[in-house]
């Protein structure tokens, strides 16, 4: 009712769309790009931080999902999470592939990047939060956990990484990222009972 | 270290396995633990099922976000003269798992509220004078508690949060301060319906929330704090966060003479739609 996002009256028919656009007219795409589009922009920039980057990745990955169409399946979530999920991975390994040319070009430059700029900025990260539909379920996880999954998705970092970045071991930061998201799903009441 | 994940992987405990599924859906896996994952869920649908849920979770983090205006065109134009793909090779294919279930709001009906207390559970919770050295010291150290958990060291730029919510703190610390010196203050104390207790302390147009002991509300529901107006009108003072069974609220500018506390859907209702859990007034 209140958690998921106001888009959520529209998933069947968001859903339909995407499913119809498999195998159809490129016309048939416009509407699921005014849909769909505006979550890929928005899961991109919540990595990316960057518009320029970020309309990038939404670029490639609306072709993405017109190219593979055929492959969203309705029964295992919905058109948004598909999107969502496609542009975040995009959005992620394009952070990690940046990370790496900065780190080859680091040798060469002055140390002003000294700081990684893969660590969160928690001002830009509050601020992502605000208007999505884990704002209020973030409240209910401990402190740790929190940071942990905050670090994990904004930062685009691996487990291992976070584990760098939070000076934790690594078993415990799997743990608190399982716990966290967990909770997350217990809150969003996106659980299904089978 | 990853070798030893390796000699995990290879050891094939399927738990260790299962527990990397939020890091898969969150893109957060090396390329080892990727495959490992991505092995288990060929094969188990339960633990499609389970990536299909935390999938879900990590896209509720998105927030949708137009994209500048001249997207539109080149991604249109590019989908013009890009053929589609088949269905096949999809990655981790079909499961059996419908969706519809998905996104279903938690039905408010089947979630138990706490024992209800009745109404005037709570009413006129003592008052007690400040003067009383003993009260000022109980909500000093408080205060002191929830500063404490807050300045818990964290490393990196996640510090940057934490000052400022100590800075937060340490200025509500302040007012509340200012509070408790006012001879006119008082505060009202009174037991939870459901278990816990909760006081307010009250200074001119400053209100002070405090509740301790405070079962775990059901899922998908939340604490709700309730200003109380003279003429009985109630407002909303926002959903409590209860950490540990503790939580405060500071709310300033109020003309009320009371709080009550509801148990309300997480996101807050406009108005109070049950009976409160406790109501403590003038």
């Amino acid at each position: 009712m209140a958690s998921p996002p106001a888009r959520t009256s529209s998933r069947d028919s968001v859903d339909a769309l995407l499913t119809a656009c498999a195998g159809g007219d490129p016309a048939s795409f416009t509407p699921v790009y005014d849909a769909l589009a505006p979550v890929a922009y928005g899961a991109s920039i919540g990595v990316l931080r960057d518009p320029d980057h970020a309309a990038e990745v939404t670029q490639e990955v609306m072709v993405e999902v017109w190219q593979t169409a055929a492959r969203f399946d309705a029964a295992r979530g919905s058109a948004r999470t598909w999107v969502a999920t496609l542009a975040r991975r995009r959005a992620v390994d394009r952070v990690r592939s940046e990370q790496a040319r900065r780190d080859r070009d680091q040798r060469d430059t002055d140390l002003r990047n000294g700081e990684s700029a893969r660590d969160v900025v928690v001002e830009d990260v509050e601020r992502s939060l605000d208007g999505s539909a884990v704002r209020r379920c973030i409240e209910g996880l401990t402190p740790t956990q929190r940071e942990a999954v905050v670090v994990a998705y904004y930062g685009g970092l691996t487990y291992r990484e976070v584990a760098e970045q939070l000076g934790a071991a690594l078993p415990t930061v799997k743990s608190r990222i399982r716990d966290g998201l967990i909770r997350l799903r217990d809150c969003l009441g996106v659980a299904r009972n089978v | 270290m990853s070798d030893r994940d390796d000699r995990e992987a290879a050891q094939g405990a399927q738990g260790d396995v299962r527990d990397l599924l939020p890091g898969y859906a969150l893109h957060a896996l090396d390329d080892l633990e990727r495959r490992s994952v991505e092995r288990l869920l060929e094969s188990d649908a339960d633990a499609r099922r389970a990536l299909d849920e935390y999938r879900e979770v990590v896209a509720a983090f998105a927030v949708d976000t137009e994209p500048p205006a001249e997207l539109r065109a080149s991604v249109l134009d590019r989908v013009r003269n890009t053929p589609q793909l088949s269905a096949t090779s999809a990655p981790s294919a079909s499961s059996g798992t419908t969706a519809s279930s998905g996104m279903t709001a938690p039905s408010s009906s089947a979630v138990a509220a706490p024992p209800a207390g009745g109404p005037t559970t709570g009413v006129g919770g003592d008052v007690v004078d400040l003067t009383a050295r003993r009260r000022t010291r109980r909500w000093g150290v408080a205060l002191t508690a929830v500063a404490a958990a807050a300045a818990i060291a964290v490393p990196t730029t996640i510090a940057v949060q934490v000052t400022a919510e100590r800075d937060r703190l340490q200025e509500q610390s302040e007012i509340v301060s200012e509070m408790l010196v006012d001879p006119d203050a008082s505060i009202l104390r009174g037991a939870v319906a459901g278990g816990g207790q909760a006081s307010v302390l009250v200074a001119d147009d400053d209100m002070f929330f405090r509740a301790d002991d405070l079962p775990e509300p059901a899922p998908g529901r939340a604490y709700q704090l309730w200003v109380v107006a003279e003429d009985g009108s109630v407002s909303s003072a926002g959903v409590l966060s209860v950490r540990d069974g503790e939580t405060a609220s500071l709310v300033q500018g109020v003309e009320g003479i009371g709080m009550a506390v509801t148990v309300e859907p997480e996101a807050g209702s406009e108005q109070p739609t049950t009976d409160p859990v406790v109501v403590l007034g003038a």
